[in-house]
This record gives C-alpha cells, sequence and structure tokens, in this order.
C-alpha cells in the first residue's frame, strides 16, 4: 500500500440548485485516494452522496450542479478546467459500470455496436479488430461471442449486467467505477457478478470503486471501504480493520442491517430518515438516528481523528479513545 | 424470429378490418340520408315508372343487406358511383384533384416534418434556454390556430407583400402566348402551391415541433444516454446516434396519427385558397349536395390515412428491434 | 405542463420524489395544488375563466345589436366600434361576444360527450378487462385511425346544420384518445394494493368503481376533458367554415366564415379577419396549457435531463463554505 495513489479526490464538494433558489449540498468535503490494483467500497444510504461522488469524478453531472476540490488521476488534476479536463479521461482511463445496467444500453442497437462505439471513437481499435476485441470482452465477461449482434432485449438481466462490464472494459481504462452493479439481480446473479468483478480488477490489474448500500457485500468484495452519510466519509479504512473494529455507529448499525430480501430496493433497516442537505446541519447529522449519542453530538460537529493507521472516523465516541487528526 | 412476422401480418389485418369498418360506416352513413340517389333526379323524363326502373338497375328496392352487399361487389371492382350532379363516374372525377391534392400536402407535410424536427431537437437539447422558451411557444400558437384563418391571414398580411399568387393552381395569362414551357408551367403551379402549403405546413410545424420536443426530452433522459456521455461522445454524436434514433420511435407513431388532421386541414386550405384539390371538390360537393361524390372522397381519403398509418407501423417495426406483437 | 419543469437535478433525489407519486392514493387537494403552483396553468384557467364570463354574461355586454346594422360596411375600428363592422355594418364587438357564447357551448358540450364515452369505455375496459376490453380496445384503435375532421364533415352535411348535431358529431368523434387514457390508468388503479385489499373484503364491482376507481381516474378524466375543449372549438370552427355549422347560430368559426365570404380581404378589413382566429387560439392555448400541466402534475415524467449544452460548473473553495 505504499505505492503512489493512482486517483486522488480531495475535498470534493458538489451544489445541486434547487427550484426557489436555495441549494443541496450533496457531497460536502469528501477526500480519498486509490490505489492501483485496489478494490474501495463506498458504502451508504439512498441520498447519500455517493453516487453523485463517482459521477462528479467523471464529470458527469448535470448544469444545475457546482462542484469544487480535485480530483488527480496520476497526479493531474482532472478537475481543472471542468468538462474540458475531465472529457479526454472518460472510458480510456477511468469507465463505469452503471447502476441499473437493463437501461444503460440503448435498445435499438446492437450491444456489439455499442462496445464498440467508445473504441473507435478513441482510437483503441476500429473495424474488424474492434469487432474481435468485442467477442473477445464478452467472452472475457462470460458471454458467447456469437451474441454480439443482438439487442438489450435479448439478455437476460445478469447477462446484460455482464454485458455492461464488458463497455466498461472496451477502452482498457485503469480505474473502474461500479454504482450499485448487483441492484435489481438475483442474489445467485449477484455472486457471480461480484465474482466476475474480483477477477477482473485481479488479473487485469484495474483498481475499482465498488458503490453500494450493501456493506457486508463490500466486506467480501473489497480491500477497504469508506462509509459516507448526509454527503460526508463518516469512515474509511482497511477492509479487515473496519470490520472487526467499527469506528462509528452507523457503520456498525450498517453490518446489523439486513437488506431487502430481492436485493432491489435501496432500504436499510436503521430507524430514522438521514437529514436534508438543503439546510445546514448542526452537531454531528447521524445524532438523531444514533443509538450511542451522547451530550455534545447534537450540538458540535465531531471532528475526523485517525484511531489507528489508515482508519479514520468521525464521531465524538473516538474523542476519549484517541486524540491523533489524520496526516 | 416468429413474434417479428407475426406483427406485420396482425398490423396487415388490423389494417383491413379498419378499411371494412370505414367502408361500412361510409354506407350506413350515406342510407341515413333522406331519400335515396335517385329520389332526387330532376329531368324531362324521370317519370315515375323510369324512377322505379331505375331504382331496380340500381338494387335500390332491394333490403339493406342486399344493397350492402352490391355496395362491397361495386367497390371491389372500384366502382364509386355516378355524381349526383354530372353524372360522371366519381371515381374519374376524384383524378385530377387527387394529384394536386397530393403534391400540395406533400410540400407542406415535409417543410414541416424537417423544420419541425430541427427545431424539436434544438430546442430539447438546448432546454431551458431561450432558444428552447421561443420555439415552443411559437409552436404552441400555430399550433392553437385554426387553419383557415391562418390561411386567410397569410392571403391578407402576406401574399401581396411577397408576391404569390393566392388563388387558383394556374396564372390566368399563362399560356396566352402560346405554349408554356415544362419550365414555366410547373414554375407557375409551385408558386401557386406554396402559400397554401405554407399554410398547412406551418400549423403541422408547431404540432410537430412540440412532439419532437417531448419525445427527444424523454429520450435524453434515459440511462443510455448518460452512459453514451460517459463513453465520451460528443453532444452532437449523442444527439444523432442515440438521441433521434429512439426518438423517432414515438414521432413516427405521432406524425401518422395526425394524418387525419393533416387531411381536414387540407380541405380547409384548399377551400381558402381556392386550389382545386379533393378539399376544394369535397366543398363543392358539399355545397350541391352531391352526397356520391362525398361518399367517394370521404372513402378515398380514410383509405388513404389508414394506408399512411399502415405504412408507419411498418417503419416502427423496422426502428424498433424490440417490437414483437 | 410540457413547456418546461425546470428541475432541481440531484438524481438520487429525484428517484425519491418520482417514487411517491406512484402507486399511491391521491388526495383531494392534489389536483388543486397542481395547477396552483404551474404559473402556466394559473395563467390558462384565468383566460377560460374570462370567456366562461364573457359566454355566460355575454349577453349584457354587447354594445350593440348582432342582427341589426348599427355603422356603415366595413367600417373600421373607431370609439363607436372598437372592432369595427363587418360586411353586414354589424359590430364586431357585439358579433366576437356573441360568438364567445356558441363557441364556448360548443366547446364544453362536445368535450362532455367525448368525456362521457371515453370515460364509459376506458373504465369498462380497464376494469373488466378480458374478451371486452380486447373488443372495445380494437374499436377503439380502428376509430383513431379513420380521420376524424372529414368523417366530421361528412356526418355534418348528412345530419343537418343545428348546433345540437355538430355538439353531438363531434363528442362522437373525440372519445377516442380519451377511451385508451383511461383504460391504461383504471388497469393500473385496479392493480393497487387498496383496491385489492377492498376486493379481498367483499366490496362489489359497482362499489369499486365508484368508491376506488373513478375518484382515482377522475383528476385525469379532467384534464383530458379540458384538452378535449380546445380540440372541440377547433372542430367547431372547421365544420362551420365549410358551410355546414348552425345557419342560425354566431359563432367564432361563423365569424371567420363570414370574413371569408364576405371578402373581408378584398375590403382590407383586418378587423373582421383577426380577432375570431385571435380568441379560438387564445382559448386553444389555455386549454393546452390547463390540461397538459394537469396531466404532467398526474403522470410525472420526471426525468433528468442527461445531455445539455450547459455544463456544471466549477466553484473555487474557501471561506464561503460555512455560509452554504
Amino acid at each position: 500500500m505504499s505505492r503512489e495513489p493512482i486517483l486522488s479526490v480531495e475535498d470534493l464538494h458538489v451544489w445541486f440548485d434547487l427550484s426557489g433558489g436555495s441549494e443541496l449540498h450533496a457531497v460536502q468535503g469528501v477526500s480519498f485516494d486509490l490505489r492501483p490494483g485496489e478494490r474501495m467500497g463506498l458504502v451508504g444510504e439512498s441520498g447519500c452522496g455517493k453516487t453523485t461522488t463517482i459521477l462528479a469524478m467523471m464529470g458527469l453531472l448535470p448544469s444545475s450542479a457546482s462542484v469544487a476540490g480535485s480530483v488527480s488521476l496520476d497526479g493531474e488534476n482532472i478537475m481543472a478546467r471542468g468538462e474540458d479536463t475531465v472529457s479526454p479521461h472518460r472510458w480510456k482511463d477511468i469507465a463505469m459500470v452503471f447502476q441499473g445496467a437493463m437501461n444503460a444500453f440503448n435498445p435499438v442497437k446492437t450491444i456489439g455496436s455499442q462496445i464498440v462505439e467508445p473504441m473507435e471513437l478513441h482510437g483503441t481499435a476500429t473495424g474488424k479488430a474492434a469487432r474481435g476485441q468485442t467477442r473477445e470482452l464478452l467472452e472475457l465477461v462470460g458471454i458467447s461471442g456469437d451474441r454480439v449482434n443482438n439487442y438489450p432485449h435479448e439478455f437476460s438481466g445478469g447477462m446484460r449486467q455482464r454485458a455492461a462490464i464488458a463497455l466498461a472494459l472496451a477502452c482498457e481504462p485503469r480505474v473502474l467505477l461500479a454504482d450499485e452493479p448487483t441492484t435489481a439481480l438475483d442474489v445467485m446473479v449477484q455472486a457471480q457478478i461480484l465474482e466476475l468483478l474480483v477477477r477482473l480488477t485481479r488479473d487485469l490489474g484495474l483498481s475499482m470503486i465498488l458503490v453500494t448500500h450493501d456493506l457486508p457485500v463490500v466486506a467480501q468484495v473489497c480491500d477497504r471501504a469508506a462509509v459516507m452519510y448526509a454527503g460526508e466519509i463518516v469512515e474509511m479504512g482497511a477492509m479487515s480493520s473496519i470490520y472487526h473494529d467499527p469506528r462509528h455507529p452507523y457503520t456498525r448499525m450498517l453490518f446489523g442491517a439486513t437488506p431487502d430480501l430481492l436485493g432491489d430496493a435501496d432500504v436499510i433497516s436503521i430507524p430514522g430518515a438521514p437529514p436534508r442537505l438543503d439546510r445546514e446541519i448542526v452537531g454531528c447529522p447521524f445524532a438523531p438516528r444514533c443509538d450511542s449519542a451522547f451530550a455534545p453530538c447534537a450540538t458540535v460537529a465531531p471532528r475526523r481523528l485517525e484511531t489507528s493507521p489508515g482508519h479514520e472516523a468521525v464521531c465524538h465516541l473516538n474523542d476519549h479513545v484517541v486524540a491523533k487528526e489524520p496526516a | 424470429m416468429e413474434g417479428r412476422a407475426d406483427y406485420v401480418v396482425k398490423r396487415t389485418l388490423f389494417a383491413l378490418l379498419t378499411v371494412f369498418v370505414a367502408v361500412t360506416i361510409n354506407f350506413l352513413l350515406f342510407r341515413a340520408l333522406p331519400g335515396d340517389a335517385v329520389s332526387g333526379l330532376r329531368c324531362q323524363h324521370c317519370t315515375i315508372q323510369f324512377k322505379a326502373a331505375l331504382r331496380h338497375d340500381l338494387g335500390l328496392d332491394k333490403s339493406k343487406w342486399e344493397q350492402y352487399k352490391i355496395y362491397l361487389k361495386q367497390l371491389a371492382h372500384g366502382n364509386l358511383g355516378l355524381s349526383d350532379v354530372s353524372h360522371e363516374p366519381v371515381r374519374g372525377l376524384l383524378w385530377d384533384p387527387l394529384k394536386n391534392t397530393l403534391l400540395m400536402l406533400t410540400l407542406g407535410t415535409v417543410f414541416s416534418i424537417i423544420f419541425g424536427l430541427l427545431t424539436g431537437v434544438v430546442a430539447a437539447w438546448r432546454r431551458g434556454t431561450w432558444v428552447d422558451k421561443g420555439s415552443l411557444w411559437t409552436s404552441l400558437a400555430f399550433y392553437s390556430m385554426p387553419t383557415q384563418w391562418l390561411g386567410l391571414m397569410i392571403v391578407y398580411f402576406v401574399a401581396d407583400r411577397i408576391g404569390l399568387p393566392h388563388g387558383g393552381i394556374q396564372s390566368p395569362d399563362l399560356g396566352i402566348l402560346g405554349n408554356p414551357s415544362t419550365y414555366d408551367y410547373w414554375k407557375d403551379r409551385l408558386e401557386h402551391m406554396i402559400l397554401p402549403a405554407l399554410t398547412l405546413g406551418l400549423v403541422l410545424y408547431g404540432e410537430y415541433t412540440l412532439i419532437v420536443r417531448s419525445a427527444m426530452l424523454e429520450t435524453l433522459g434515459e440511462d443510455y444516454v448518460l452512459t453514451a456521455r460517459a463513453k465520451g461522445l460528443s453532444n452532437f454524436a449523442i444527439v444523432r446516434k442515440h438521441g433521434l434514433r429512439n426518438a423517432m420511435l414515438p414521432i413516427v407513431t405521432l406524425i401518422a396519427l395526425s394524418l387525419g388532421f393533416i387531411v381536414g386541414g387540407a380541405i380547409t386550405v384548399e377551400y381558402v385558397f381556392d386550389y382545386p384539390g379533393i378539399g376544394l371538390a369535397i366543398v363543392d360537393a358539399i355545397d350541391k349536395r352531391d352526397y356520391t361524390f362525398l361518399q367517394g372522397a370521404f372513402l378515398l381519403l380514410t383509405i388513404s390515412v389508414i394506408l399512411f398509418n399502415f405504412l408507419a407501423d411498418l417503419l416502427y417495426f423496422k426502428l424498433d428491434p424490440r417490437v414483437t406483437t | 405542463m410540457t413547456i418546461d419543469h425546470p428541475l432541481p437535478a440531484a438524481p438520487e433525489q429525484l428517484e425519491e420524489l418520482s417514487a411517491e407519486g406512484l402507486g399511491e392514493r391521491r388526495t383531494p387537494g392534489f389536483i388543486r395544488s397542481a395547477i396552483l403552483t404551474q404559473p402556466a396553468a394559473l395563467v390558462g384557467l384565468a383566460v377560460l375563466f374570462f370567456f366562461v364570463f364573457i359566454a355566460i354574461f355575454g349577453s349584457y355586454l354587447e354594445p350593440y345589436s348582432i342582427h341589426d346594422k348599427t355603422g356603415p360596411v366595413y367600417a373600421p375600428p373607431s370609439s363607436a366600434h372598437w372592432l369595427g363592422t363587418d360586411d353586414g355594418g354589424v359590430d364586431m364587438l357585439s358579433l366576437l361576444i356573441a360568438g364567445t357564447r356558441v363557441s364556448m357551448e360548443v366547446g364544453f358540450a362536445a368535450a362532455l360527450v367525448a368525456m362521457l364515452i371515453g370515460g364509459a369505455v376506458g373504465v369498462i375496459s380497464g376494469f373488466v378487462g378480458g374478451i371486452i376490453d380486447v373488443v372495445l380496445m380494437r374499436i377503439t384503435d380502428i376509430f383513431l385511425v379513420i380521420p376524424d375532421i372529414p368523417l366530421m364533415i361528412v356526418m355534418a352535411a348528412i345530419f343537418g346544420r343545428s348546433l345540437k348535431n355538430i355538439i353531438i358529431i363531434i363528442g362522437i368523434i373525440y372519445w377516442t384518445s380519451t377511451a385508451r387514457l383511461i383504460r391504461a390508468q383504471v388497469k393500473s388503479v385496479r392493480e393497487r394494493v387498496y383496491v385489492k385489499r377492498a376486493r379481498s373484503l367483499g366490496a362489489t364491482n359497482n362499489r369499486l368503481v365508484f368508491k376506488h376507481v373513478l375518484p382515482q381516474v377522475a383528476p385525469l378524466l379532467i384534464a383530458n376533458t379540458v384538452l378535449m375543449v380546445a380540440l372541440a372549438v377547433f372542430a367547431e370552427t372547421y365544420i362551420t367554415f365549410l358551410g355546414l355549422g348552425d345557419p342560425s347560430a354566431i359563432s367564432w368559426g361563423r365569424l371567420i366564415e363570414n370574413a371569408f365570404l364576405g371578402n373581408a380581404v378584398l375590403n382590407n378589413a383586418w378587423w373582421a379577419i383577426v380577432p375570431p382566429g385571435v380568441c379560438v387560439t387564445i382559448v386553444i392555448l389555455a386549454c393546452t396549457m390547463v390540461g397538459q400541466s394537469m396531466e404532467d402534475a398526474l403522470n410525472p415524467r420526471l426525468k433528468v435531463g442527461h445531455l445539455s449544452v450547459r455544463r456544471f460548473r466549477l466553484r473555487p473553495l474557501g471561506g464561503k463554505l460555512d455560509s452554504e
């Protein structure tokens, strides 16, 4: 873990304009590093800003958004001039597997032509070579190469998700952002897809950020995890450390929470709802739902503290345990 | 793929069924008229005996059911009956106006589809900007105008200013100095066609812009557009390769459904511009109570619309690989 | 309305928003709040109320008799005749007010007929389902394809020129789209949890339809009827323009016909041409605005546009954060 990070996000903020002139502060100063070959999980409930974070990293936010902070790829800030500096890296360096891959493919074009499209666009392969590579990619994710000319509706949900992964690999990116890649799939297929992602990142040396609401899944797949709540990373560290010694009550409750049986609803059975992000939050944003809240939580915002090397959390419970701010 | 072939068969059967229903409605409606084709005849030798004989010849003394069968049989031979006024075969009388109408309608429709597509796509693309708002209100306004009134407005405010004819189909002085050349003939024809086509085109333009804009907006909100953007495609490429291609599906359907409206608009536009097409012929027939002609013209218009709807179904079939039933 | 939904486009928030409206029972106040929050709908509603007011109290507002010559032929607008006179020297403003009454009457009455037929077909088809549904929808599809305006013209030519006939003709031709829309809505309401629960508790079909289904589809039906008013006003001008209108009734369509037949163009009498068409255009615009806003509120297609010319903005960090 001593290698230089391939991707480094620093103090990332995202605001959305709301009708009526107010703003929603969806991402509130997120920072993390991703090292080569590392698999990191970004976990949290619906609306916590995890999807917004990775959309921001790819410059895919709508025009109602404003962004601050930096996203560095190999030390170069690709956020420096917004769209202009991000777009050359899209798909070539950073590719994405979208949430609900059901609709990630254009229904009136063949799967093959949609995988060829970014290859030809970025010039990584053209014509016959591109079609050959597409077949190989499909085989790689476990789909017969003969199905390149099928349309999306001819694929099952699991196959479409596999094809979406093949699509993400089209230009041999170095970073893969996977946004809820197993939502809406049945449990068996979910496990297969996760296994596929692990195998691919290992074999191809890819770094991956796995965005999900399912912390147990992250525990199976990832080396490191970052837990987001109300637009902030509230706990981050090596998976084993977080698993054995969660330092934030939210993380602990996430482990205990059972996701919806069907696996499709972004529902976590923690009582209460996250705070609204269009107004200022006083104290700890999790305090109203926390089972261990005490005196300072309602009024004083907790600091980010390193509880053990590489493991940090934002919770007053840690104030007395350690008193060292992360470097 | 069997399901795909089924679709074509089903649509064909549906089109045929619709034609059959239209024919039946046509028969029933005109049977609701007081009197029949013979009772209105006025001539010297039209004695009661003669009329009775004629009724017998035309099968009008038979039961409605027999008459219906005769009517279907005649139609199958392409016989639409004789005009109540000129006593010539209606089929022949329909031919020339039909050609004129088709030319004018094509001009107007092509104009509106091209410009409607352009503005609709740009408006959706630039959603929320003044370009969008401007084109939206313009098209809503055109869409809300009665066609005949827009025609009158164009005759009053536009025609003379840009020096285009606004009545008839041919200049009275054309050919006075000998036979006009083919070029002069068609130039004159075209000039007479422009204003009626423009009137119809503007109303349709409004409708099509609205249709295209909302179909495009819907499409641009789809997940695969976000995928395309993530892949690095330029905005233009996304609109062209993913947006337009998918938005074409609802557009084809809705344009097909607007055909009835186009035909209706053509009738009043031809009346306003005194353009000798089917519409003017219909107005004339209403005026002279030439019901047999009216019946034939209605059938012709209805079957054309059904035909074009059927073609639109086939086009949809070609555009959307998902269609199975 | 389709005109614009300025969206607060935070993807995750939107999902929650749209999930709320679906499958849930609508409260009675829903439609009111849907209209009141949309400026386009409010403007449209105000315009419609204005014209309905004119239609009801018009006879007290007409400055002159519409049957007598009260000025010179085609007199231009003046202080005596605000909108000038027509080819018979009759005051245009009075004619326009009288026309409002007839046009609005035809519009609303025909829309009502279409609503009753289309609503009934839609509810029966969607609620009963099975073979009845198939047959009714086939019929609807067939009538959707048969061109409506020519059919109206033919019917008007055959059945004679009275206002009542025109209303019925327009009504029985324009029910098809209503039927389709309502059927889809009824089908989805029927599948909702509370309807199923009521059914399992032994509610009769009548009770289900009137107590549960109708209240749920009513807002959509009303929205559709408002759009239908526009179509009916439009259709009336067509029928009348072709000489098939009620000879004794002055409608906007009739005024356009008069301007045409009375050679208003040759007489340079723009005041005889412009006003009736403007009235029709405004009423149709207003109906479209109201109806569309209501439909949009009822069937929210809240979607983020993934493509726009404007890009997301960059914001420098520092100082300002705490106040955000």
